[in-house]
C-alpha cells in the first residue's frame, strides 16, 4: 500500500538537522543518550520482550538436536531468525525479508556467533552425532527506530535465560541419547563468556553531527548510520557500515569510544534483568512444607498473614523446626564449601539463616521419605518462619539462597550428584539440629 | 402535542457503542435530521455504528465523535496534508486516510493556469476537505468557501507531528485547550492543527518547538490540572 508508507515532511527533515545544530533532539535527549530500556520476560526459559522507547522487540530461543556441520563435529550450531511483522511498521510487506531485515539479522548473527559469546562446544553431546543447535527467533512488534540495538539486547536477554534439557548418553551402544523431562532433572542454561552489544550511531550533516540510539524519525532523516557490537570488556565484536555518508576516521573512532561506555551500561542492565527473573523463578519453585510436621516450639509468626499466599495461611509450619533443619543445611553447605557468600550473609543475620533453599535432605520427621518426594518437597518460603526479621530483609535472604540453589545445580551438571552429598549431609543435620534451636531459643526470647 | 422539533435523543453527550439505537424516528413526521459520521438508518430507527460520543449541532444534525490514529475524511474538516506526488491536474495529498487526497492545483486563491504553486515532495499543507465519501479520493482545496486563501496553503519551517482526531479536536475546542492555554502563558509559538491528527508547530527558537510539541504529545491522556501541572513542571526544568 503505497500510501501507508510514512514519509518525512521538508519541515521535519530541516528542523531535525537544525535542532541537532544546537545539540537538541527532537525528543528532548542529549546526542548520546540511549531511550529508556525495559526488558521482561516471558512464562517459558528462554523468551525475552524488549522495549526501547518506542521500539519493541520480542526475543524466543529454542533447541533441537541435530546432526552437527562436517567440519565441525564437536560443536553446536547458533540461529538467528528475524520476522519484521507488518504490524510494526506499515513499510514491512510479510513474505520475503527486505534489506533492512537480513541486514538486522546478520549484524545480530556476527555479534553473537562470530565472536564466540555463546560456548558452542559445549553444546555437543556425541561428537559427531548429536549436537544441540540453538535458534534465536527475533519478532519486530513496533518500530520506534533503532532496531538493530533492541533486537540484539532481545536476543542476549533471551539466551541468558534459555535452559536446554538436560541429557546423557547411554543405551546399549553407549550411543544413545536420553533426553531428561525438564520436571526430572533441572535444564541446563547456556555458558555465555561475554555480552556483545551492538550501539548504532546515526550522521548527520555531512557527518559531522553523531547521535546515539536514533529514533524512527531521525533514521528517515540521517545521512548514514553505523552499528558497533563491543563488549564490556572493550572488545569489538563487530562493526556495520552499510553505505550512508562518508564519516572521519576521527569520528568512527570517537563512536567506538562512546559504544564502549554505553555497552558496559547496558550489560549491567541486561544482567541485572536476567538475575532478577532467574532469582523469582527459583522462589517459584519452591514449595511449602506440609501440614502434617509434629510442632516443636510455637511461634506465632505474623509476617505469615500478610503475605496473603493462601496457601501459607493454610500451613502450620512451626518457626522452629524450619529453623532447625535449615540450619542443618546451613552447616553441610558450608562443609560443602560451595557457596561462601552464603556463609558470609548467614553469619551477619544469623535470626533469618532459616532458608538454604538446597534440595530437601533435612526432614529428619519423616520415616522412608523417597528420593523423588525428597526433590520435589523443598524448605518452605522463609519469610513466612522469619518472624523477628521484616519482609524485606528476607527478601534478599530468599534471593541469595536460591541463587546458590541455581548455581549449585548447574554447577555440579548432574543433579545427582548434589542429591548424593547432601544425603550423606543428612545424619549430620540431625545433631545440628538440637543445638542451635538453644540458641535460637535465646536469642529470640532476648528480642521478645 | 406535536413540537415542530423533534426532542434531541437522549444520548446526546453520552458515550454509544456500536448498536445503540440513538432515535427512533417512529414518532417524528416531516422531519429533516442529518447524520454525520458513526451513524446509519435502519428502517425505523437510527443506529451508532462506531464507538464514542454522540454529539448534537442545533437544529438537528447528529454524529459519533471518537479517536483514533486514522482519519476517516469528512467535508468541511480542515486537515494538514503531505504532498506526495505532482500531477498535471492535481498534487496528490496524504492526509491519514484510507486514500490519499486530491488538491487541484487550480484550487488556490487566484489560482490560474500560469501561476500553478510549485509544491516538492514532503511539503505540508493546511487545507481543507471539500469532497469525501467511502468510494472516492477525497477532494482538498485551499480556499475558504468565499474563495479567499484564509490561512490555507503551504506551511513553512516548524515541525510536524501525529497525534490522535481525539487530541486534535481537543486542541481546537474552545475555551483553549489547558496544555496550549500553560504553554502560551510563557512562550511564543504558532501552532496549525489538522483533524486528520497532525500538528504543526513554530517558533523562532528550535528549544521552545521541542518543548511545545513534547509537552502536547505528552497532555494525550491528561486531564485539564494535570496538562497545566504537567506544562508548569515542565517549563521549570528547562528554565
Amino acid at each position: 500500500m503505497e500510501n501507508l508508507r510514512w514519509r518525512p515532511t521538508v519541515n521535519e527533515r530541516k528542523f531535525i538537522e537544525h535542532a541537532l545544530q544546537s545539540d537538541l533532539r527532537v525528543d528532548g535527549r542529549h546526542s548520546f543518550d540511549f531511550r529508556k530500556l525495559k526488558i521482561s520476560f516471558g512464562r517459558e526459559d528462554g523468551s525475552s520482550e524488549v522495549q526501547l522507547g518506542e521500539t519493541h522487540v520480542l526475543g524466543y530461543v529454542t533447541a533441537q538436536l541435530v546432526q552437527p556441520y562436517r567440519d565441525r563435529p564437536n560443536e553446536g550450531t547458533l540461529a538467528i531468525f528475524t520476522e519484521f511483522s507488518p504490524m510494526a511498521d506499515p513499510a514491512f510487506e510479510p513474505g520475503r525479508p527486505g534489506e533492512s531485515a537480513i541486514e538486522l539479522g546478520r549484524v545480530v548473527d556476527r555479534g553473537l556467533r562470530e565472536s564466540r559469546a555463546v560456548d558452542m562446544e559445549s553444546l555437543c553431546i556425541v561428537a559427531g552425532k548429536h549436537v544441540w543447535s540453538v535458534r534465536v527467533d527475533l519478532h519486530i512488534l513496533d518500530n520506534g527506530g533503532n532496531l538493530i540495538d533492541a533486537a540484539n539486547i532481545a536476543a542476549l536477554a533471551a539466551l541468558s535465560t534459555f535452559r536446554r534439557p538436560e541429557c546423557t548418553v547411554g543405551g546399549d551402544d553407549g550411543q544413545q541419547v536420553i533426553v531428561h523431562d525438564p520436571e526430572v532433572r533441572d535444564p541446563l542454561p547456556l555458558t555465555i563468556h561475554h555480552m556483545p552489544i551492538a550501539v548504532t550511531f546515526a550522521y548527520f550533516g555531512e557527518g559531522n553531527i553523531v547521535v546515539v540510539d536514533p529514533t524512527y524519525k531521525e533514521e528517515a532523516v540521517m545521512g548514514g548510520r553505523m552499528t558497533a557490537t563491543i563488549n564490556s570488556n572493550g572488545d569489538i565484536c563487530a562493526i556495520q557500515k552499510a553505505g550512508g555518508e562518508g564519516v572521519m576516521s576521527g569520528v568512527v573512532m570517537q563512536c567506538l569510544r562512546i559504544a564502549s561506555v554505553k555497552a558496559a551500561d547496558i550489560t549491567s542492565k541486561i544482567k541485572k534483568a536476567v538475575d532478577s527473573y532467574t532469582t523469582e523463578k527459583a522462589l517459584k519453585k519452591v514449595k511449602r512444607l506440609p501440614a502434617s510436621l509434629p510442632q516443636k516450639i510455637n511461634v506465632t509468626d505474623v509476617t505469615m498473614e500478610n503475605k496473603g499466599d493462601g496457601e501459607l495461611e493454610t500451613q502450620t509450619v512451626k518457626a522452629s523446626d524450619v529453623q532447625n533443619i535449615s540450619k542443618g543445611d546451613e552447616d553441610h553447605r558450608n562443609m560443602k564449601g560451595n557457596s561462601p557468600l552464603i556463609g558470609d550473609r548467614f553469619a551477619k543475620h544469623k535470626q533469618t539463616s532459616t532458608f538454604i533453599g538446597g534440595p530437601s535432605n533435612w526432614d529428619p520427621y519423616s520415616k522412608g521419605v523417597s528420593l523423588s518426594s525428597l526433590r520435589i518437597s523443598r524448605l518452605p518460603d522463609p519469610a513466612t518462619t522469619s518472624k523477628a526479621s521484616s519482609h524485606e530483609e528476607a527478601q534478599p535472604m530468599l534471593t541469595e539462597s536460591s541463587n546458590a540453589e541455581v548455581k549449585s545445580t548447574s554447577s555440579s551438571g548432574a543433579a545427582g550428584e548434589s542429591e548424593e552429598a547432601q544425603e550423606m549431609g543428612s545424619p549430620k543435620s540431625l545433631k545440628d539440629a538440637i543445638k542451635p534451636k538453644h540458641k535460637r531459643k535465646k536469642k529470640r526470647s532476648d528480642r521478645s | 402535542m406535536e413540537s415542530r422539533r423533534p426532542p434531541p435523543s437522549p444520548l446526546v453527550d453520552s458515550y454509544v457503542v456500536p448498536g445503540d439505537v440513538v432515535l427512533d424516528l417512529s414518532e417524528m413526521t416531516n422531519q429533516t435530521i442529518k447524520l454525520g459520521t458513526g451513524l446509519r438508518q435502519e428502517c425505523d430507527t437510527i443506529q451508532a455504528t462506531s464507538a464514542g460520543m454522540l454529539r448534537l449541532s442545533k437544529p438537528n444534525k447528529y454524529w459519533v465523535e471518537s479517536s483514533q490514529k486514522r482519519y476517516i475524511p469528512s467535508v468541511e474538516d480542515t486537515v494538514l496534508g503531505i504532498v506526495v506526488d505532482t500531477k498535471p491536474d492535481n498534487f496528490v495529498v496524504d492526509i491519514k486516510g484510507p486514500n490519499l487526497a486530491f488538491l487541484p492545483v487550480l484550487a488556490f486563491e487566484g489560482g490560474t493556469r500560469r501561476n500553478i504553486p510549485k509544491f516538492e515532495i514532503g511539503t505540508l499543507i493546511y487545507a481543507r476537505v471539500v469532497k469525501a465519501n467511502s468510494i472516492m479520493n477525497p477532494e482538498l482545496s485551499c480556499m475558504d468557501v468565499t474563495g479567499k486563501a484564509a490561512e490555507f496553503g503551504e506551511l513553512k519551517g516548524g515541525y510536524v507531528f501525529d497525534s490522535s482526531t481525539g487530541m486534535s479536536r481537543m486542541l481546537l475546542s474552545s475555551p483553549t485547550c489547558p496544555v496550549l492555554e500553560a504553554l502560551g502563558k510563557k512562550l511564543s509559538f504558532e501552532i496549525a492543527v489538522g483533524l486528520n491528527g497532525r500538528v504543526w508547530v513554530n517558533a523562532p527558537a528550535a528549544d521552545t518547538v521541542i518543548l511545545v510539541s513534547n509537552a502536547i504529545m505528552r497532555s494525550e491522556s491528561l486531564s485539564g490540572i494535570k496538562q497545566r501541572a504537567m506544562v508548569e513542571n515542565l517549563l521549570e526544568r528547562l528554565s
